[in-house]
């Protein structure tokens, strides 16, 4: 207020909004809340290019696998559930959804609407984590399980399959993994949302779960097809 | 177009040039993007139920690029943002076609050699020797190359 030229008497004399956001500051080696802004986000993305290579590495395994064990995969992949496949694809649409939206309506000050869209985003995740659940426990039932604990019967491929589904599970399993340290992250954003630190001035950190959020759907817009629906 | 195109809002946060003012996607963006992922994972379903061949694996990737393109553009913001975030992104899909492809090259073509090198190894403690004919043309290998001069003129 004392860049101000009447030193801030004027503001005090009239009925000034409450400045949103009151604990942020620009860190002194940003010569403004725009550089500082971009630098973050850029930041982010920059992790976000070591987790596509990260899964990038797994998605190579695939290819390679798939080459060499062509027919077990064919096999294979039919016992996964298209079905529960495909609503797990619905639900993390929905929950970037609500993710971008809660970016949306913290970037507009909306405070409840902020931890309202938060918490959705959260509660789509654990539907999704539900249903993998469910998918899981019937591949153990059934002896679907990797590479040298593969004991289902009834394959042409024989053991085969069992590459499919050390495929399988280690792909899903690690993205798994990346949904519930996505959820503990917005989580942590949802408490900060909730004590009204986010707004039009500083939005940074919802921002940045929103980013990784919506590659933990990414991510699983590729696996569903190559896992799923063409083995 | 990025949120640099900041008009002052008069509050003084202590930053020379004044807050961050946000880019704020309009709602309908979000809505047709959420509608058209859904299609999209209906279609990648729905062709799933048919048998293409080799082109199976070509199509669901495609329609999985478009899903993604249309994440990264509108949720992810990348479509608003500084182009240099896309180049970033697009460096790491660089990378991984690299390393997965170059990686296919490799396991796909593996073998392919061992008919001709099988016919004549190569001495690998001399592999240069005068005379000794280039065992990747087995034919001139029969052709005794090592006489060049020596066909008569007929």
């Amino acid at each position: 207020m004392s860049s101000q030229p009447d030193g801030g008497r004027a503001a005090a004399r009239t009925l000034e909004p409450e400045i949103e956001s009151p604990g942020f500051h620009v860190a002194h080696h940003f010569d403004s809340a725009d550089t500082q802004f971009d630098s973050g986000r850029m930041g982010v993305w920059i992790f976000l290019v070591t987790e596509i290579l990260f899964f990038g590495g797994m998605f190579c395994a695939y290819a390679v696998f798939r080459s060499w064990y062509y027919d077990a995969f064919k096999e294979a992949h039919h016992h996964l559930d298209k079905v529960m496949g495909a609503i797990n694809t619905v639900v993390l649409i929905c929950s970037s959804l609500t993710m971008a939206l809660g970016v949306r309506s913290a970037q507009r000050s909306k405070r409840k609407l902020t931890a309202a869209m938060l918490a959705a985003t959260i509660l789509f995740a654990c539907v999704f984590l539900v249903i993998k659940y469910f998918e899981y426990s019937h591949k153990f039932a059934e002896g679907l399980l990797p590479g040298a604990y593969f004991t289902a019967e009834g394959f042409k491929t024989g053991t085969d399959a069992g590459v499919f589904f050390a495929n399988y599970f280690m792909m899903t399993g690690v993205h798994g993994l990346h949904v519930i340290v996505g959820m503990g992250l917005i989580t942590w954003v949802l408490l900060r949302a909730r004590r009204g630190e986010f707004s039009g001035r500083y939005y940074a950190p919802v921002e940045g779960a929103g980013l990784y959020w919506h590659l933990v759907d990414l991510i699983w817009i590729y696996l569903f097809p190559l896992l799923y629906l063409i083995g | 177009m990025d949120a640099n195109d900041a008009k002052d809002h008069g509050h003084e946060s202590g930053a020379r040039g004044g807050d961050h003012v946000p880019h704020i996607v309009p709602f309908r963006a979000y809505l047709f993007v959420w509608l058209a992922l859904l299609a999209l994972t209906g279609i990648t379903v729905f062709v799933s139920y048919f048998d293409f061949g080799k082109a199976n694996i070509v199509i669901a990737l495609l329609v999985a690029t478009v899903k993604a393109s249309l994440v990264a553009a509108i949720f992810m913001h990348l479509f608003y943002d500084k182009k240099f975030n896309a180049i970033i992104l697009s460096f790491s899909v660089i990378f991984l076609v690299i390393m997965i492809g170059f990686t296919m090259f490799d396991t796909n073509y593996r073998g392919e050699n061992d008919a001709i090198e099988g016919v004549r190894p190569r001495d690998y403690t001399a592999p240069f020797i005068k005379g000794v004919p280039d065992v990747r043309v087995p034919q001139a290998a029969a052709k005794e190359p090592e006489k060049p001069a020596a066909t008569p003129v007929h």
